[in-house]
């Protein structure tokens, strides 16, 4: 730190994560003082000043796009755009978790969402590997207690331990590759490792592809990219319903936009060791998984009952159709950049929405098989329809903004000359067709046990539920290209360096 | 390589592990030994052991264990403030008040909630 | 006196190795654990050895957030296992089968 530091320029470029920190103390202190009665009011304080910092980024930033903080973070619109996403994903979390009996009236649920936010948010402007540590341990260490949230369901404790367990050792495995990259060039810096490669390990490219490979085990456990993808659908099943979907959200775009961020500065396409050319040799092995990936994802979703495991297995595959986009990164266009982002923000309202769904359906059945949802339309019309509408964009079917996602990430890879990429791509979204249309057809024309029993909607899921629905909407018709050029913009931003 | 220094350290540890040895074998060679069941049972006070020898340990130390290694960590970040702490000037006391603050935040939150009740 | 860089990044391999490995043949939580920190400190190693290499401080830096992140992992970490304790009276991975398909 020089002595010419000035705080002031440096203090807007963290101005969401220093509000989430005071966020997260009231929110402490609201537990600790505001008595038992409004517990349950803490949801809404936390969604509302969730949705308020969320705005923050968007009015309130450095004039200049550069690092600060010693070159800690990265002001740029890329990264406003992942915080945005996140923040908002967040605090619509805070709010389908009001009506959650057993995680709603606890006050610490929301802390440690918050917190987890903090961590999200982070890593969404890394530009240093310390900060893409601590980062990412703010995020993961806060969901593994989340996970386990039901202290008295073995379910639920398990699979925060197996979530633990499996995070820990990548994020080992992850620092290690860390500290090998600050021994060869001696930065930590991820914009000025790449430019001491050459020289430090001469014409052997073997130890840095030691390093690219222990960093793809923690990013890859994070976006649960196959082969690190064994706990999705146990922590998806049991953790809280709205933990859930905060981890197939919030976590996971994050993660993605630190991915894109690292990939790009630290293994540039001007980056040739030896005979070498390490951009090529991640594109190859990120294209490889992208499609192991959306196949194990889409063919095991095909035999599931229970709906969470159905959507555990859905998300490692659209984590795989994000994959392709993020392998199209070889083309150095801000497309494929823009599509990865477009995507995993219509993926935040799609899946908050059939989470949301799923909760309400949970909390009044007690189920959560997929054949007990039959009747669906007729126990809640708008229930059913809110679900039928993320399900459809999962499905990638317009006017629901998931068909413009895979269009614009399907394009970036014929873009990028992976047309054979882009095919298996297809084929696979037309695999996931048949299970996410069979729980449409569930609802709408099975009948079940509970096909009397009438669900009611509370104000504070109907608003999820509504919020969510709309802007998938939204973004699969009028929205999807103002929002895709904006995330563009953000992605000229990114491959300027 | 200059591991002739560590000779000394070697001899050492060599010259020890001799005499331990030696004291061990002789004792075991030409001292008395007549085994029974109640001199090879465990001593409790002369009576009769029961249960294993080891015991579970009340969860409680657990939590109070986790509990000090959260605060007694964290405080390593006072360490290099202390050691700049005339360059950081104002803004560097400001920002560990900052740190105290919500490392605070947390010991009350503990308190009020019971963690350091041992009841 | 010197030792030489290789010296250390071969022990911090070996320590890293030797805990991947506990991760993946250990079947007690807390020995998984356990391991998990030897892989971490591993890295701790490698990062403080480089950095009196490079003579200069952002290894350091970077141990003393490891350091605490490990910490806060190792309080949620033994929390969990007591939590799974409480309610299977087991702390064998194995055991844990509740959720499969």
């Amino acid at each position: 730190m020089e002595a010419s530091f000035d705080f002031w320029t440096h203090l807007p470029a963290v101005i969401p994560e220093l509000l989430l920190t005071v966020l997260a103390v009231v929110v402490l202190l609201l537990d600790l003082y505001g008595g038992k009665e409004n517990r349950r009011n803490i949801a809404f304080v936390s969604a509302i000043g969730l949705a308020a910092i969320a705005v923050t980024p968007l009015i309130w930033g450095p004039s200049e796009q550069q690092v600060f903080w010693g070159g800690m973070v990265r002001y740029d619109l890329i990264a406003q755009i992942f915080k945005v996403m996140i923040i908002i994903g967040a605090s619509i979390t805070c709010l389908m978790a009001a009506d959650d009996s057993e995680v709603g009236h606890k006050g610490e649920f929301y802390l440690i969402v918050i917190v987890a936010t903090l961590g999200a948010s982070l890593i969404a402007a890394a530009a240093d590997l310390i900060m893409v540590f601590v980062g990412l341990e703010t995020l993961s260490i806060p969901l593994y207690i989340l996970a386990a949230f039901r202290r008295d369901d073995e379910r639920s404790s398990e699979s925060g331990m197996k979530y633990f367990l499996f995070g820990a050792f990548s994020s080992g495995v992850m620092l290690y590759g860390f500290s090998l990259l600050y021994g060869f060039t001696g930065e930590t810096n991820i914009y000025t490792l790449s430019q001491a490669f050459p020289a430090a390990v001469a014409d052997n490219p073997l130890p840095l592809i030691g390093a690219l490979l222990m960093l793809l085990v923690g990013f890859g456990f994070k976006v649960s990219m196959v082969p690190f993808h064994f706990w999705t659908p146990d922590v998806y099943e049991g953790a809280p319903t709205p933990v859930t979907a905060y981890v197939s959200v919030a976590s996971k775009a994050a993660s993605f936009a630190l991915l894109v961020r690292v990939l790009l500065a630290v293994f540039p396409v001007t980056l040739v060791i030896g005979q070498e050319n390490l951009q090529t040799l991640w594109v190859n092995l990120v294209s490889v998984l992208a499609i192991v990936t959306m196949t194990i994802g889409n063919v095991l979703a095909l035999r599931q009952t229970n709906i969470k495991r159905l959507l555990a297995y859905s998300s490692i595959a659209q984590a795989g159709y994000v994959l392709v986009g993020v392998a199209a990164m070889q083309s150095q266009s801000d497309y494929s950049v823009a599509s990865v982002a477009f995507y995993l923000l219509m993926y935040t309202f799609t899946n908050l929405g059939a989470f949301a769904g799923v909760l309400i359906f949970s909390e009044t059945t007690g189920s959560e098989n997929i054949k007990d949802m039959g009747g669906l339309s007729r126990r809640n019309p708008w229930l059913a329809l809110g679900m039928t509408i993320a399900i459809l964009s999962l499905a990638g079917i317009p006017p629901a903004a998931g068909f413009f996602g895979k269009f614009y990430l399907f394009t970036a890879a014929v873009n990028a000359n992976m047309v054979l990429l882009a095919i298996i791509a297809v084929l696979n979204a037309i695999v996931a067709l048949y299970y996410y249309l069979i729980v449409i057809k569930v609802m709408y024309v099975d009948r079940s046990q509970y096909d009397s029993q009438s669900i009611a909607l509370s104000r504070s899921t109907l608003w999820v539920i509504g919020l969510t629905s709309i802007a998938v909407l939204l973004l699969g018709t009028f929205g999807a290209q103002p929002f895709f050029d904006w995330a563009a913009q953000g992605a000229q931003a990114l491959l300027a360096l | 390589m200059a591991l002739q220094e560590f000779a000394p350290i070697g001899a050492m540890l060599l010259f020890a592990i001799i005499v331990a040895s030696i004291v061990l074998v002789i004792s075991r060679i030409f001292g008395p030994h007549h085994p029974t069941f109640r001199k090879t049972a465990p001593y409790e006070s002369g009576m009769k052991p029961i249960g294993p020898g080891t015991r579970r340990i009340p969860v409680k130390f657990y939590l109070t264990a986790v509990l000090f290694i959260i605060f007694d960590v964290e405080v390593i970040f006072f360490f290099p403030w202390a050691v700049a702490s005339r360059e950081l000037s104002l803004l560097g006391l400001g920002v560990i008040g900052v740190f105290t603050f919500i490392l605070l935040v947390g010991f009350i939150y503990e308190w009020k909630k019971g963690g350091m009740e041992w009841e | 006196m010197e030792v030489s860089i290789a010296s250390y990044i071969m022990l911090s391999a070996v320590l890293f190795i030797l805990g991947a490995m506990g991760v993946l043949l250990r079947r007690n939580a807390i020995l998984v654990f356990m391991s998990v920190e030897l892989m971490l400190n591993a890295a701790n190693l490698a990062l403080v050895a480089f950095a009196r290499h490079w003579g200069q401080t952002d290894g350091h830096l970077f141990v003393f957030f490891v350091i605490t992140v490990a910490a806060a992992e190792v309080a949620v970490g033994l929390a969990l296992i007591v939590a799974i304790f409480r309610t299977k009276k087991s702390i064998n991975i194995d055991d844990l089968h509740e959720l499969q398909g």
